[in-house]
């Protein structure tokens, strides 16, 4: 009987590995080994065309004390994260909105969340044209509204090209944060309001004390993802920019991009990347550690 | 609950679907008539629309190639997801030696973002040969942690004595895996294809990098190529984003419900 039994709980076994296998190495060979290989290369000077050679610190050396350019993409990969609660407070504000009881919310929530699972090269030729000094649809409201009087050119101007690929990645994530946040509106019980409406608190109370306290893992939650996505936007800046003009919308992906494979410099590159998955890995935990830890709470399922 | 009036909400509301439709209104607009690209003041309605960019752009790039590559390799990806992920799912449902390992390190993937991982990706792929073909441009793809969440949620929920009873009727594991478990997890795998296609159908940095040949481009590619050497002055442009917006538009208009659930559930209970 054991045996019978041992044998059926090896088949069992069997089969949970054969089953596991193919997806763990897929995530084997494309982010475990990676991001490994990511860290050897940063130590190395190396090309395709001549043997590695371990160069310690170098590469960190150089992009920290002699390359501007570094610094001005990380600068403005902070800016885009730094960005992301501006969205996520409009997405609050539109979730509160769209959660009540009105006519057509659904038709309402459709139409917001219809940019978020759009391509997002025809995104930004889309907002590279509104963008546009001559042509463009913003221009031709702001001078028809009397706002300016001579167009901007948002896309060639230092000043306004990062501030114009940021408003178009909130316009692309803002549907996305409403989702999120409204299930997290729908999951606070119905009974905590009554029992507040019943003790007499005003709405501005019940929003301070009761929703905005149970909606801070959906808020955080938010704010990962969001940043994880903005950050890594590399088809936005690539499409409406290209990182320029200079470098004024140079991020860290797009900075990697071009150093890896407009330049051929594959280790400094690396270098670059073990940085901005640093930086990454930081700003992830701080979020997750000040929502009391649920934040991308994926392992309570 | 009736208290407030409701008429401010709807003006609110109003206001952001205006912003957020403006955009795609006027590029369908300047799609069939090309206007407004040259023209100041632009004109609100298309003044006598056509189709003549769309078949401008069909003539001027190899759409149906384009077309094609992004279908296959769209394909494909889904079809690698639900499977790997169906798999690896109901594995994570049995208990085993190792499990919280495997949980672990799973989430901790979830972490790694593809784009900093480029750089070894691209050399991993030129080692095994896979530059430039299809199998290489939907290898890294191939499985999706949340779905494989999304997965294990759904068999988690299918009761246990319908399992047991299954097995009394001396149904065999893969029997029951596919006459019982499969049919029950339905809605998860219409989630992942949903998912998993969108993702494949906008992925534009991968198949930058991975591919060399014109052949081989996707249709990201293709448009982001497009406009680099059209530089805005023609109606084609446009029309080109219509034909690449339109499938997945349609697609999400089509399974709204399971996108979205897939996307919450896979991001906030898994």
């Amino acid at each position: 009987m054991t045996s019978w039994y041992q044998r059926k709980r090896t088949r069992e076994l069997a089969l949970v590995a054969c089953f596991l296998a193919p997806a763990l190495a897929i995530f084997f060979l494309y982010r475990l080994l990676p991001l490994g290989w990511n860290v050897l290369l940063s130590f190395e000077a190396w090309s395709p065309l001549k043997p590695a050679v371990f160069i310690g610190w170098d590469n960190y050396e150089e992009m920290f004390f002699d390359d501007a350019v570094f610094w001005q993409a990380l600068w403005n990969t902070l800016l885009i994260i730094a960005s992301a609660p501006i969205g996520i407070m409009i997405a609050l504000g539109l979730a509160l909105l769209v959660n009540s009881d009105i006519k057509g919310r659904d038709t309402y929530r459709t139409m917001i969340f219809l940019s978020y699972p759009l391509m997002t090269v025809a995104v930004a030729i889309i907002w590279r044209w509104m963008f546009d000094e001559r042509v463009g649809l913003i221009n031709y409201v702001a001078r028809m509204l009397d706002l300016v009087d001579k167009p901007i050119p948002f896309l060639n101007s230092f000043t306004w090209a990062l501030p114009s690929v940021i408003a178009a990645n909130i316009w692309q994530m803002l549907g996305f944060y409403m989702i999120i946040i409204l299930t997290g509106l729908q999951n606070i019980p119905g009974n905590l309001y009554e029992a507040a409406e019943i003790d007499g608190a005003k709405p501005v109370h019940r929003f301070f004390r009761i929703t905005l306290p149970l909606l801070k893992p959906s808020i955080f939650l938010c704010f990962v993802i969001g940043m994880l996505n903005s950050v890594t936007s590399f088809d936005l800046v690539y499409v409406m920019t290209g990182g320029g003009p200079g470098r004024a919308t140079e991020i860290l992906v797009t900075y990697i991009y071009k150093l890896g494979f407009s330049q051929t410099r594959f280790d400094y590159a690396a270098a670059v990347t073990v940085v901005f998955f640093l930086l990454l890995l930081t700003v992830t935990w701080t979020a997750n550690r000040l929502s009391g830890g649920d934040a991308g709470a994926v392992e309570r399922g | 609950m009736k208290r407030y009036p409701h008429w401010p909400i709807h003006l609110a509301l109003i206001a952001v679907s205006f912003v957020m439709l403006v955009p795609f209104y006027w590029v369908l607009k300047t799609s069939v008539s090309g206007e407004n690209i040259f023209s100041y003041p632009p004109n609100i309605i298309p003044r006598d629309p056509n189709p003549f960019y769309y078949v401008d752009v069909w003539y001027a790039i190899p759409f149906a190639r384009f077309f094609l590559n992004s279908i296959v390799v769209s394909a494909m990806t889904v079809v690698a997801n639900v499977v790997l992920n169906a798999m690896a799912g109901y594995s994570l449902t049995h208990q085993f030696f190792g499990k919280n390992l495997v949980m672990m390190l799973f989430l901790s993937c979830m972490m790694i973002p593809f784009q900093a991982t480029i750089i070894p990706a691209y050399l991993i792929t030129g080692k095994l040969g896979l530059l430039d073909s299809y199998l290489g441009l939907a290898l890294p793809m191939f499985s999706t942690i949340i779905c494989i969440f999304v997965f294990k949620a759904s068999f988690d929920a299918v009761p246990r004595s319908l399992i047991d009873a299954a097995k009394i009727d001396g149904l065999s594991e893969w029997k029951i895996i596919w006459k019982v478990m499969m049919p029950l997890a339905k809605s998860a795998m219409a989630t992942n294809v949903i998912l998993s296609f969108i993702w494949s159908w906008n992925n534009f940095m991968w198949p930058l990098i991975a591919t060399r040949s014109s052949d081989m481009q996707t249709l990201p590619l293709g448009l982001a190529r497009f406009m680099s050497y059209q530089e805005d002055s023609t109606g084609a442009l446009y029309a080109f984003c219509i034909m690449v917006l339109a499938p997945s538009i349609l697609l999400f208009l089509l399974a709204q419900k399971e996108f979205v659930q897939g996307l919450t559930s896979g991001a906030t209970k898994g």
